[in-house]
């Protein structure tokens, strides 16, 4: 087991605990953005190859990484910033009509 | 009793995490000891400069092999725009903010000539070198985020009007699909451009790999224009 596949379970496991422990709904986009950043972390880690090139080929390389997961992990990224805007913008609708971010607050206020 | 119970969901949810932590470290022991031969990645790398005709091989992946999944991202980001333009409050806010001293005004005048060169080189050279439509709309979408934390939101909704946003979005959203439609009547596929034969040209050069550079520009706009009405619809809710 390499040390970087380590980095990403314990990044991945940060977020998780972070997303159902907290109650702040801000500290829970934090979790989800960690969790995002670990999986971009991973779609790397399959790339890559010992001593190999980025994928532009001005010239004859003979080890060149997977272009494939590099692709996906700019997919990710787009899809992680649009959809964190969304969440944040929800948030502060939640804040403007309850007058609180505590998730158990939120839920008691149903009546 | 309450104690109890709150002590111990607390050492049940730490549990779960830590079961979620050693199931992942037996996938990842896994996956690390596949011997697959990634017969794909091969070809893109043997063939896809011939095949595209773009240097850089992130970009025809992008645009020339998925380009269907890059439509997909591409709405992502429009349905996030209109999403946050139709929660945002029509009348004008406060915005949150300090008054800045006059040397950050001078120098953001300076930058931004700057900002535009740097984005629409990334945009253009995509093909050829390391860059293309995201990074470089994010660039470009920097311009207005930078005016309107300098100068404040009324200002820079005057000097870049809401709608002209929108306007731009559309078109890069409409531009990109109706050069997809160019490779149906071409006799290919939709969004097809190296496979239609659209004069691909010398790999290197500027004016190459077919419909990738255009494609890249309508990226670019729909990114820029997409993030900077993010940003503007998330300050106004402040």
């Amino acid at each position: 087991m390499e040390l970087p596949y380590v980095v990403v379970i314990i990044l991945f496991c940060l977020g998780i605990y972070t997303i159902i422990m907290n109650k702040n709904l801000i500290k829970i986009v934090v979790g989800v953005n960690i969790v995002e950043s670990s999986l971009i972390l991973l779609l790397i880690l399959i790339s890559f190859k010992l001593g190999g090139t980025a994928p532009i080929l001005d010239r004859k390389y003979e080890l060149v990484v997977d272009p494939i997961p590099q692709a996906l992990a700019l997919t990710a990224i787009v899809i992680g910033g649009s959809f964190i805007a969304v969440m944040l913008a929800l948030v502060i609708k939640i804040y403007k009509r309850y007058g609180t971010l505590n998730v158990d607050e939120i839920r008691k206020l149903r009546g | 009793m309450s104690r109890v119970h709150k002590i111990f969901r607390k050492f049940y949810k730490i549990g779960l995490v830590l079961f979620l932590a050693i199931f992942l470290l037996f996938i990842f022991d896994e996956i690390q000891n596949l011997d697959i031969k990634r017969y794909l990645s091969e070809h893109y790398i043997s063939e896809g400069v011939q095949e595209t005709g773009a240097i850089n091989l992130v970009t025809s992946v992008l645009y020339d092999y998925r380009g269907f999944d890059t439509l997909g991202e591409a709405t992502v980001i429009l349905t996030a725009a209109a999403t946050l333009s139709f929660m945002a409050p029509i009348k004008k806010v406060k915005m949150l903010g300090t008054e800045f001293t006059i040397i950050i005004y001078q120098t953001i005048i300076i930058i931004i000539p700057f900002l535009v060169v740097l984005g629409m080189n990334l945009i253009f050279f995509g093909h050829i070198s390391p860059g293309g439509g995201f990074v470089g709309g994010v660039i470009l979408a920097m311009i207005p985020i930078l005016v309107t934390i300098t100068y404040g939101i009324t200002f820079s909704e005057n000097k870049l009007k809401a709608n002209h946003k929108s306007l731009l979005e559309g078109i890069g959203a409409i531009g990109f699909i109706l050069l997809g439609l160019l490779g149906i009547f071409a006799g290919s596929n939709f969004l097809a451009s190296g496979q239609a034969n659209f004069g691909l040209g010398n790999p290197g050069e500027l004016i190459s790999a077919g419909l990738i550079p255009y494609l890249n520009l309508m990226i670019g706009i729909k990114v820029g224009a997409g993030l900077a009405t993010i940003f503007n619809s998330l300050i106004k809710e402040g």
